[in-house]
């Protein structure tokens, strides 16, 4: 431990060998993983949306990766089946997310395909559900005496809209809704398919 | 703090010239690695054992998405067209013989994709047309499969139907919305040469008034209607569960429920606030007599056979009836209080189970809430999975009243 | 999969082989390693003394604001000259961060539990206010302080001059300059959308030159130095700045991962830049402030020769933890888990070391706040290690999950470690560099009990909320909204907690402005010259 240069080669070494394994084996693995048949790349209208999600930071109270019935009760919360690497082959930026601050959104397409629901939801989460903590996003709406043709007005219950307008949907919120219709995995995998059974029990399951 | 009160000499710490480490360190370093190895064993066997019961549900999965015409043709079609395709008299049209399984392949296709209510003569017979539309429960392969064979058994080896054929269908479909007005409409767009069809008599089913097909498509004022969280035709996706064939005075029921707050829904309630009784008694009488195909399968790895059991024959060491000894049997619902539970979405059975035993813990002692108290998180995928595989309330039959 | 359940074996028992051979190394003195060469950092009869600039043991407090040099002083004055400038460039940066980076933090908790709260302005929504926190705290505030600390240290202990300092001011210029135009391109929506790296890949650039531009003095003079031995903050310094610049420029090469793979980059990352950038700088700084301050060498030298390499060896494993039960293969995930388990080994090493001599000498734990700041910063991080550790078990994990738990235990080493140990540090140093007193004493132990009690609050709370959250998240039986319901009393303690610490950062940084803006005394610049 009295020279620098081996202490930093060694150092180095070691960082390499946790790169192969965390980082390298795993591309080759999953990458090898063709995507589903059921999986679309997103349209560019979807694309568009994915990007306001990732501009607003969705991501940090959502997270995308159902968890096996083994391990918790995400698919019968409606969250859909435990996802599996081959579903992400189309993201990038990967948005798995940390946090379940609010519910899962893998598959929030299949469980809420309602645009008109999401476009509500996105201006005042309160008004459709009085507990939420999610930001309101009035940015991305604008609130007009009268809607002019082609406008996408957003329903709200009485108490929550605005008294005598109209709230009319921009298209950022338009395509980030059309986004999170687009997030439907709930086509079949493959035996082969990735992800972490860990938590898979004896004699659960069929 | 200021106050000096430093040692002044702590200088004679007795050190050794060189201090080993100490050996607990050595310790817990081999446990950790006991430990280490036992959970990659571990690890690795729970991998085995997912990897061979992910095969199973592909397999389940891969059967369900690419059977065969004749498959697809003895699920979804041979109850009431008879596996041999001859028809009920009186009650469902032969297919072996008929000229419409003959002609145009895009007539048996917008058939599928639209499905009939009205009279309708096939080969001199007439009946009653209540035909299901296929449209959103099967996709564009499955249909072209089931097209493809229903032709080929029943319409002397007429041509095969292409996924694309029914594609292009999809589209005419989209601006055609409901069933086919029984055979007089058939006749007049798509087969003039037909022999001569009933005319269509409204009164068949009570047409729905078009301001409640708008409630249903559009929803009010312009905002959520009821087709786009619950499907085109009721069938329901994930937790948001099949309302069609439901009993009218059940879904009347919930609908008031939601909008006093009985029943708890964050996505019914302001939907259920803001409409009129009048709509919701419409609402009610319209899904009501929907018949649709069901869309659900099974998809929270629940043990089908556990499923079964506990809906056949219930589990008394548990104390759990049979679903079937209220739900009617098949699970078709015993109207009005009990509703019918075959065919239901399952992530839906699923979490209201899980809301009942909520109820329960809450100190209610309902029905309901009792039953799922005893059930724990895998029998409630088990009853839903098994629920998701049963066919639906059959076409156009009401569910029997509640005997007493 | 036969040949990848082989692969995580190998990487296992290579480990294991790894750490019997450093443990046989140590105990058969392999290293010639001795107890005498954890004295290094202390010059002839220097040793035994307190060593606490924030107190005046010789007159009391002075008056007119200047420390009395002590004849060590005077020794360490052409190494502590050199220094000098970048640290205090570095050192401004730093304090400037952290208070801007905790007012984001504050408002991003606020904006939890009053979600109407500044919702007109899209840059104002809490997913942008909660990443402009984490990149201002982390590569604002933790880095560019503990660049400053190292800066500062590595001389000393090398007894060299520090070489080329211009270099290190024009990297702090670089970092600075790519930490404004990242924080701008967050608060306008452009982001790379990874969680600890949103900094657009095309600023990272500026940063990844900065950060070189920093190492590069550093790393020579560790070539050019006047002691055969490297003192173990040493090791850590010099292993962490070779390890973030290949860190920070693979993960940010775009274009090469996607999906599932992207995932696994972003945690490897994510968490080497706990475990191999913040840790190595916090567990440096502390190796040599603790018995520097106390006048006591570590415990047992040896020990931290097994601390260090089990820690490289160990913690680079450790990061796909954060995707248990998610999209990737199960050997990758449980082999992350068992090296989490593993750290134990490095952690308690750590802990005998520097909290063996802190317990012997309580005394100077009473006496010194800079003492008292960086030795509860390393007892928190045993104790983050140790939580760490525990939450990596599948069985603990399935709980804290995807909670706000995982939030409480990130501040615990991010801000109860780190930044505890470099606040103790900078009110070590600063009376050094410029040659005064600290300008306004009775805040510095304002400043400690506002943060030590703000982050009791906050650390409690989330610890609490987010295991009830995650066992109402497993109950199938509540809905989700339970979850959510039961967590807001624990979000507004959150706050509090939060806004006193951010309360005693700017009494912290009050401190620091009115020392800088008195200059340097011309004593020590003297010093310079000489």
């Amino acid at each position: 431990m009295n020279r620098s240069l081996p202490l930093i080669i060694l150092a180095m070494a070691i960082l390499a060998f946790a790169t192969t394994l965390l980082v390298i084996v795993p591309k080759f693995q999953i990458g090898h993983e063709p995507a589903p048949a059921g999986l679309h790349p997103y349209t560019a209208q979807q694309q568009r949306g994915r990007d306001q999600y990732v501009a607003l930071g969705c991501v940090y109270c959502h997270s995308q990766q159902p968890r096996t019935p083994d391990q918790a009760p995400d698919a019968e919360r409606g969250w859909g089946r435990a996802s599996v690497a081959a579903d992400y082959a189309y993201d990038s930026p990967h948005l798995m997310g940390t946090m379940r601050t609010g519910p899962d959104l893998m598959n929030v397409g299949a469980r809420l395909p309602s645009m008109g629901w999401q476009l509500s939801h996105l201006y005042q989460p309160r008004a459709i559900s009085p507990w939420s903590i999610m930001p309101s996003y009035p940015f991305l709406f604008e609130v007009k005496d009268k809607a002019a043709p082609g406008d996408t007005v957003v329903w709200l219950p009485a108490k929550s809209a605005p008294p005598g307008k109209v709230v009319v949907a921009k298209p950022e919120a338009i395509d980030l809704a059309a986004y999170l219709i687009a997030l439907d995995r709930t086509y079949p995998v493959p035996s082969t398919a990735i992800r972490d059974d860990g938590y898979a029990k004896h004699g659960a399951g069929r | 703090m200021s106050d000096d009160r430093r040692p002044v000499d702590e200088r004679f710490e007795p050190y050794e010239p060189r201090r080993r480490v100490p050996l607990p360190v050595y310790w817990i370093a081999i446990a950790l690695a006991i430990w280490g190895t036992l959970t990659l064993w571990r690890d690795a066997h729970a991998g085995f054992i997912a990897g061979r019961q992910r095969g199973d549900e592909a397999a389940a999965d891969t059967r369900r998405a690419a059977a065969p015409g004749a498959d697809l043709f003895l699920a979804r079609c041979s109850s009431c067209h008879q596996p041999d395709g001859s028809g009920i008299a009186g009650a469902v049209p032969p297919l072996a013989g008929s000229p419409l399984v003959k002609a145009d392949p895009s007539v048996v296709v917008r058939i599928l994709l639209r499905g009939i209510d009205g009279p309708i003569t096939v080969a001199g017979q007439h009946f009653d047309g209540h035909m299901p539309s296929f449209a959103s429960v099967l996709d564009d392969d499955q249909l072209a499969r089931i097209a493809t064979y229903v032709r080929a058994r029943f319409g002397d080896n007429a041509s095969a139907v292409s996924p694309s054929d029914v594609a292009a269908a999809r589209a005419w479909a989209a601006g055609h919305p409901g069933p086919w007005r029984g055979g007089d409409e058939i006749r007049a767009a798509l087969m003039p040469l037909l022999e001569p069809q009933p005319a269509y008599v409204a009164s068949l089913i009570a047409a729905p008034d078009p301001s409640i097909l708008a409630l249903v498509q559009h929803g009010t004022g312009g905002g959520w209607s009821c087709a786009s969280c619950h499907g085109d035709l009721g069938e329901g996706h994930g937790d948001a569960p099949r309302i069609a064939g439901l009993s009218s005075p059940y879904l009347l029921a919930q609908l008031r429920a939601f909008a006093g707050g009985a029943r708890t829904s964050d996505a019914m309630a302001p939907v259920a606030t803001s409409l009129a009784d009048a709509q919701k008694i419409a609402l009610a009488s319209y899904y009501s007599q929907l018949a649709t195909p069901s869309a659900s399968v099974p998809a929270l790895q629940g043990a089908l056979d556990r499923g079964e059991a506990l809906a056949l024959d219930g589990d008394s060491a548990k104390g759990i009836p049979a679903c079937f000894s209220c739900h009617g049997s098949s699970g078709f619902g015993v109207a009005p209080a009990f509703p019918p539970i075959a065919a239901q979405q399952p992530a839906y059975t699923a979490g209201r189970l899980a809301g009942f035993a909520r109820q329960a813990k809450q100190g209610s002692h309902a029905l309901m809430p009792s039953v799922a108290a005893r059930l724990d998180d895998a029998d409630r995928r088990a009853i839903a999975d098994y629920l998701a595989t049963l066919p639906p309330v059959p076409t156009g039959t009401a569910p029997p009243a509640e005997q007493h | 999969m036969l040949t990848l359940g082989l692969f995580v074996v190998i990487s296992f028992v290579v480990s294991l082989a790894a750490l019997a051979a450093l443990i046989w190394a140590i105990s058969s003195d392999q290293f010639s390693f001795s107890q005498r060469q954890a004295r290094i950092i202390f010059e002839p009869d220097e040793e035994g003394q307190l060593d606490d600039p924030t107190i005046s043991p010789r007159n009391g407090r002075s008056t007119h604001g200047n420390i009395e040099p002590t004849k060590f002083d005077l020794l360490r004055s052409s190494i502590d000259a050199s220094t000098a400038r970048p640290v205090s460039v570095l050192i401004g940066s730093a304090v400037l961060w952290l208070v801007i980076g905790s007012a984001f933090g504050l408002i991003a908790s606020l904006k939890l539990h009053l979600p109407d709260w500044l919702d007109t302005q899209a840059w104002l929504t809490f997913g942008r206010v909660r990443t402009l926190h984490l990149t201002l705290v982390i590569y604002g505030w933790l880095s560019m302080a503990g660049i400053g600390i190292a800066m500062w240290v590595t001389p000393r202990i090398f007894q060299a001059p520090l070489q080329s300092p211009t270099l290190a001011i024009w990297g702090t210029i670089f970092w600075n300059i790519g930490l404004v135009a990242g924080v701008i391109a967050i608060a306008c929506g452009w982001s790379d959308g990874e969680e600890w790296l949103e900094i657009p890949w095309q600023i990272d650039g500026l940063l990844a030159i900065g950060g070189a531009l920093c190492a590069v003095p550093l790393i020579r003079t560790a070539f050019t130095r006047n002691v055969e031995h490297i003192y173990v903050s040493g090791w850590y310094y010099l292993a962490a700045l070779c390890w973030f610049p290949a860190l920070f420029v693979i993960a940010n090469i775009p274009g090469i991962f996607v999906g599932a793979e992207q995932a696994t980059v972003n945690w490897w990352f994510a968490h080497n830049v706990l475990g191999l950038w913040l840790t190595p700088l916090g567990l440096g700084a502390a190796y040599y402030f603790i018995p520097k301050i106390i006048g006591k060498p570590v415990y047992s030298y040896a020990l931290s020769l097994l601390g260090f390499w089990a820690l490289a060896l160990f913690y680079s494993q450790v990061g796909i933890h954060h995707l248990i039960g998610g999209p990737v293969p199960t050997w990758v995930v449980t082999l992350s888990i068992v090296q989490s388990v593993m750290m134990f080994v490095p952690v308690i090493a750590v802990a005998i070391n520097q909290h063996v001599v802190v317990a012997r000498n309580m005394w100077a734990f009473r006496a010194s706040i800079p003492l008292r700041f960086i030795s509860l910063g390393a007892i928190m991080y045993t104790a983050a290690s140790f939580e760490g550790s525990l939450e990596a078990l599948r069985s603990v994990n399935t709980v804290t999950h995807f909670t706000q738990f995982t939030v409480g235990h990130a501040h615990l080493g991010a801000y109860g470690f780190t930044s505890f140990v470099f606040f103790g540090c900078l009110y070590y140093m600063l009376p050094r560099i410029t040659g005064r007193d600290w300008p306004l004493p009775s805040l510095i132990a304002a400043h400690f009990w506002l943060v030590v009690g703000g982050f009791s609050i906050y650390f409690v709370a989330l610890t609490i909320g987010g295991w009830l959250q995650g066992e109402a998240m497993l109950d199938a039986t509540r809905p989700f909204s339970a979850s959510v319901i039961l967590l807001k009393p624990f979000l507004e303690g959150r706050s509090v907690g939060g806004a006193l610490m951010t309360l005693g950062h700017l009494l912290f940084a009050a401190n620091v402005i009115a020392m800088f803006a008195r200059g340097r005394h011309p004593a020590s610049a003297e010093g310079s010259v000489a």
